[in-house]
């Protein structure tokens, strides 16, 4: 592998890592083990870089390989396992290989909307973004949260999900005003 | 040779999993002409179904599975895909979820979204799962499997200009000097902020002698604010802030300090250090050299031999101990953990919280590079980080060198090859002598790996007198131990051929015996080593 080579591999990293891991978590992976299946993706991709060919979507490459690791998982002892379920991959990943667009739409420009998210999270209020961090940062459940919170359950699902579903618009909004 | 065995043994056969094309068509052929054994057969089998189930862990049913199982038959897909992102699904809802799914195609890629937008989500509000602690997961990772692999210098080169950009559009550490006044989060920012000003209102009631001395500077060193070291060098008390480069600081105490930029620090008049923000590296090869430090979260209330301090995150402090043992404490003095050699540990001071983290100390690569007493005049030399072992891979043509040991005491007996001073000279046989001084040494391991680069020349001047240089591979072999080299055996006829080649090979020591000078033949497999010696004190 040449110097070139490496500079561009350091290139993908950064302008795929968070769609990747987006791409993983899509495929129903357990989401405490996105960032090292997503890692072992980097790592197959850096140990094959000979094989890459240079004229072909490097991200598309990238989610190549990451789905076939997902797949790999299947065959594991349930124990190792890091998917959710067997079921709800097979679903996932039958369908990822037809939905190119899709598959695109959630590995790509993953840098750009994660900048944009990021402002979306500065303008939250403190009591959204504290059950945001709870969930996210403390990795709590909607349960563990509701007991945190005196509240009950379904008031916190309902809860994250509007804080999510308004994150969602308004990265979308930024992302829209970007790409105009 | 099948074709004579009975219905029961081709049977017994299925059932164990043997049954061959063969067998399975004469069976099959069987079964046509024999209902009973249909039958029999179709109960083997639904049997076996039933026991590989029965045998599989997920089959245990308890009361609050079975409220779980009903519960999930009820909700809708909608519902279940909230369970889902929710973060703990039972295995219930999933298997639910795929039923629905494969009912309903078009929900899938609304979980996909779903699960994709929460993914994103969970990355930038924690910054455990920022693209920083994603990447230095993965270099500690290619790291580990590695242990050298360029990778990690390739991409630590060029992640680590692309965070100090993203620092400075974001995350200054707010200096009343500063250009930028970022959008920090409270905790961090009142922490810093406060601890920032009552530092500077102190400084100003403080002299103007020199507390410590700049000994080293890279050639892109770079101060900002209205503070920086005199033209002799001198350090006075106060708040440094330093743009860029790499400086070495030497206490009166003998202690060092070399921090790089971006970095604001402290120095006091006791000797003391604050570490703000950026990244330093301390030495104290005794007890009495030791520098009180302290940085953002951290209060090193032990210094080791050799440690290190990565306060670039707003949220967090790395402690590496580089050399020997140590024990900090959090700020709060509450929180404190003994540190051994090759450990590291993060001073969460957000939550008051000192977390375990990966040994990777590739962050002190250029504050390693003034500590190691190794000036580099010529050619490709990468200075290796402490905890770094030599290992027979291939090289690109550069010498590596290792600080095999700080400071030791030569037990009797070290012999060293001959090199008269100021001969540039073909390494051959020579007699060797015994090394003569009796004070403290230290040694450094120069290494050239196989390449394709048929010459190397690098050229090395050390801080302290070269009193001894071994190259020939039996003295390399029998002075590992006298100078607690860590040296394996690397394998193959590694140890009768690790020195340089008779003939071939030049070294050169300058006259005033500080700087050699190598010309290594390197090509093919061949790995050459040279053991220095220098004298510390």
């Amino acid at each position: 592998m040449n110097s070139s080579d490496r500079e561009l591999f350091v290139e993908q990293v950064r302008e795929h890592h968070a769609g990747l891991r987006g791409f993983v978590r899509a495929l129903g992976v357990d989401p405490l083990w996105v960032d090292d299946l997503a890692q072992e993706a980097f790592i197959v991709a850096y140990n094959r870089l000979d094989e890459y060919d240079h004229d072909r979507d490097f991200g598309a490459w990238l989610r190549g390989i990451a789905r076939n690791l997902v797949i790999n998982e299947r065959r594991k002892n349930a124990r190792r396992k890091r998917i959710l379920s067997d079921n709800l991959t097979d679903v996932l990943v039958s369908t990822s290989s037809v939905a190119e667009e899709e598959e695109r739409e959630i590995g790509d420009n993953g840098l750009v909307r994660m900048k944009a998210l990021k402002e979306c999270i500065a303008t939250l209020p403190e009591k959204s973004l504290q059950m945001m961090r709870s969930r996210y940062e403390d990795d709590l459940s909607a349960q563990d949260i509701a007991e945190q919170y005196g509240m009950k359950p379904p008031a916190v699902r309902k809860a994250l999900e509007r804080v999510r579903a308004s994150l969602r618009k308004c990265m979308e909004d930024r992302l829209g005003l970007a790409g105009a | 040779m099948e074709e004579k065995r009975t219905a029961e043994e081709l049977l017994e056969d299925l059932l164990q999993g043997d049954a061959g094309d063969n067998a399975l068509r004469l069976l099959a052929d069987r079964i046509q002409d024999d209902n009973q054994l249909g039958r029999r057969v179709r109960d083997e089998l639904e049997f076996s179904e039933m026991l590989r189930q029965a045998l599989k862990s997920e089959a245990v049913i308890t009361a609050e599975s079975v409220d779980a199982l009903v519960e999930s038959a009820s909700l809708e897909t909608n519902e279940l895909i909230d369970r889902v992102c929710d973060g703990k699904p039972t295995a219930f809802e999933c298997d639910r979820l795929a039923k629905h799914l494969w009912e309903n195609p078009k929900a899938i890629g609304q979980l996909k979204q779903r699960l994709a937008a929460d993914e994103w989500t969970s990355q930038a509000i924690s910054e455990a799962r920022g693209e920083a602690a994603f990447v230095e997961a993965l270099e500690t990772r290619m790291w580990a499997e590695t242990r050298q692999d360029s990778f990690v210098d390739d991409f630590a080169a060029r992640l680590d200009q692309e965070i100090a950009i993203q620092d400075g559009d974001e995350n200054v550490v707010p200096f009343p000097w500063g250009a930028t006044i970022a959008k920090m989060a409270a905790v961090a920012a009142v922490f810093a902020f406060g601890a920032f000003m009552l530092a500077e209102q102190v400084s100003q009631k403080i002299g103007n002698e020199p507390v410590a001395s700049l000994v080293k500077a890279s050639d892109n060193v770079r101060w900002k604010g209205n503070l920086a070291p005199d033209a002799n060098g001198g350090v006075q008390s106060g708040q440094y802030e330093l743009s860029s480069g790499v400086i070495a600081l030497k206490f009166p105490s003998g202690g060092e300090l070399t921090v790089e930029g971006p970095a604001a620090f402290r120095v006091d008049e006791d000797g003391s250090a604050f570490v703000y923000h950026g990244v330093a590296l301390a030495r104290a090869n005794t007890p009495d050299n030791a520098i009180n430090l302290q940085a953002r979260g951290i209060n090193v209330l032990e210094q080791a031999p050799l440690i290190g301090i990565d306060a670039r995150s707003e949220f967090s402090t790395n402690a590496f101990v580089l050399s020997g043992d140590g024990g900090i404490c959090m700020n709060d003095g509450a929180t404190c953990r003994s540190l051994f050699e090759f450990e590291a540990v993060k001073a969460d001071y957000t939550r008051d919280k000192l977390v375990d983290i990966p040994y990777n100390p590739r962050a002190f690569s250029k504050t390693w590079e003034l500590l190691s007493g190794v000036e580099t005049n010529l050619g490709d030399v990468r200075i290796e980080l402490p905890g770094t072992e030599p290992t027979r891979a291939p090289g690109e043509g550069e010498v590596r060198v290792f600080v095999e040991n700080d400071s030791f005491q030569p037990a009797g007996g070290l012999e060293v090859d001959l090199l008269p001073a100021g001969q540039f000279a073909a390494v051959g046989s020579n007699s060797g002598k015994a090394i003569e001084t009796k004070g403290e040494l230290r040694s450094y391991l120069l290494q050239v790996g196989p390449s394709n680069d048929k010459s190397v020349e690098a050229s090395l001047t050390f801080e302290h007198e070269v009193v001894g240089v071994i190259f020939s591979s039996d003295r390399l072999e029998s002075s590992d131990q006298s100078v607690g080299s860590s040296m394996r055996d690397l394998g193959g006829d590694f140890s009768r051929v690790r020195g340089l080649d008779y003939g071939s090979d030049e070294l050169l020591l300058s006259d005033d015996g500080r700087t050699l000078n190598l010309r290594l033949q390197s090509g093919g497999q061949q790995l050459d080593q040279v053991r220095v010696l220098v004298a510390v004190r």
